[in-house]
């Protein structure tokens, strides 16, 4: 029992990583806040907010400070494709102002382009700190933490057994999908073919979830879930010791960057 | 189990709906498998080449079976959820929420009981994707989010069409397909769920016929 209790907690050596899930919420907040100030700068003639792409770097510091960077670009390599696609389209689909560049059809609006950046960069920089907190935190810390800052217990629960749940009927639909192969069920085809294939596998997947959360309810109810009272917790969450410093840290940041911004203004 | 026996015994009787009553035992482990359908549905949708992104399908289950809140949580935590690997999600948080809400206040005026009816709730729920979507779509992704169907409101666009008409437009019509898809799915598997587990539900009765109720 010892053992197994040892075992299931979550030791980081990484200061930056290990902070308190709150404290990293609250970093990234100020980080949200930060790139929509930053956003409201434009330098250049036709008023681009290039200030967001050096911005992006602190992302990737952040990311090699706690230790985490592989798995960083790699989650955050979704989302460039995502921001890439906009940029590209906005810079070139969006009319408006005036014309910068043409090339044969291709023609470049000063709008156009501005929205392209501004857009693309604010979801490369939103999206990329929301990965930095996902990749250094386990989902098991965030439900605890949910769990402290007095969210239902219940609640905490639905959240952990989501993520169990989706990894256990992506097994089953596996699965399943080859049994019904084995049983004949086209999945390659025409659009209609591979349409009907659909219903054989996701059928018998809902139904065999559903039936199986009738016995979970029992098993819940026999280990006292619905009991009243406090309840004890086997996962205890360490702080790292910096959130103090870091919570400041980022505050003072952004309050030092929004002065400098009104400051702009005003001069 | 205390609540599902209550709502056992005043079966016939006008049904009464609360918040709390909504988020029984069942219709909280209901939640978790809502969501890791709509996943699934989704991965299952981009394996087999489908043009849909049919990862609605366990909100409107939710929905259904549970009403409009468990519904609305369903379709609120997958967005959560699928944002942890992909933040771009976040921002659709509020689509899929009014995906649950919508199809939950359907069933409990139970229309999905009769064919006709059937069909005026799909473009319904489709109409209210569509116009949910749209804002965030544009205003936030500027139109084009890079799913399949974005490109093609790309392509709208570059031929001179409004920003907001494109998206309607693609939008629209693949929406619709997903809803018949995904109502299809959910009512198949209600269709073969005994009756002593439909009653558990909060909207369960609506699905169970007639001689079943003796």
């Amino acid at each position: 029992m010892e053992n197994y209790i040892e075992k299931i907690q979550i030791r980081k050596s990484n200061k930056l990583a290990g902070l308190y899930p709150s404290t990293k919420a609250l970093i990234v907040l100020m980080y949200a806040v930060c790139t929509f100030i930053v956003n409201t700068i434009e330098v250049t003639d036709i008023g681009l907010p290039l200030f967001l792409i050096p911005q992006f770097l602190v992302i990737l510091i952040l990311c090699k400070a706690s230790g985490v960077l592989g798995r960083c670009i790699k989650a955050l390599n979704t989302v460039a494709v995502v921001a890439l696609i906009i940029l590209l389209v906005q810079t070139f689909l969006v009319p408006g102002g005036d014309l910068i560049w043409r090339f044969g059809i291709l023609r470049i609006y000063e709008r156009g382009l501005r929205t392209a950046v501004s857009l693309s960069f604010l979801i490369m920089n939103i999206a990329g700190i929301f990965v930095w907190l996902f990749q250094t935190t386990e989902n098991k810390e965030i439900s605890r933490a949910l769990e402290d800052s007095g969210m239902n217990y219940k609640a905490a629960y639905v959240f952990t057994s989501t993520l169990q749940m989706i990894e256990i009927l992506g097994r089953n639909s596996k699965t399943i999908m080859n049994a019904q192969k084995a049983r004949g069920v086209e999945t390659e085809g025409n659009l209609i073919v591979r349409a009907k294939a659909f219903f054989p596998s996701l059928v018998p997947l809902i139904l065999g979830a559903v039936i199986s959360s009738e016995e979970r309810v029992l098993t819940l109810e026999a280990r006292g879930f619905t009991m009243q009272g406090p309840k004890t917790h086997l996962f205890e969450l360490k702080k790292s010791g910096w959130e103090g410093k870091a919570a400041a840290a980022s505050v003072l940041i952004t309050v030092l960057l929004l002065a400098g911004r009104i400051m702009l203004w005003l001069l | 189990m205390q609540t599902n026996k209550g709502k056992g015994e005043r079966k016939m009787q006008e049904k009464k709906y609360s918040i709390k009553t909504d988020f029984s035992m069942l219709a909280i482990l209901i939640i978790p498998i809502s969501v890791a359908v709509n996943f699934v549905g989704g991965q299952l949708a981009s394996i087999l080449k489908l043009p849909m992104y049919l990862d609605t399908i366990g909100t409107i289950f939710a929905g259904m079976l549970c009403g409009p809140w468990v519904g609305a949580v369903a379709g609120g935590l997958t967005n959560v959820v699928t944002g942890i690997a992909n933040p771009v999600n976040f921002a659709f948080i509020p689509v899929n929420i009014l995906a649950g809400l919508v199809t939950g206040f359907l069933a409990r005026k139970k229309m999905f009981n009769v064919w006709w009816k059937w069909i005026i709730s799909m473009i319904l729920m489709a109409v209210v994707a569509v116009v949910s979507s749209a804002p965030i779509v544009v205003l936030v992704y500027g139109g084009v989010t890079g799913s399949g169907t974005s490109l093609i409101t790309a392509a709208a666009m570059a031929a001179g069409a409004n920003i907001w008409a494109a998206f309607f437009g693609t939008e629209g019509i693949f929406q619709l397909l997903d809803r018949v898809i995904s109502f299809i799915i959910c009512r198949l598997v209600i269709q073969v769920i005994p009756p002593r587990t439909l009653v558990k539900f909060g909207c369960g009765m609506n699905y169970i016929k007639e001689k079943d109720k003796k």
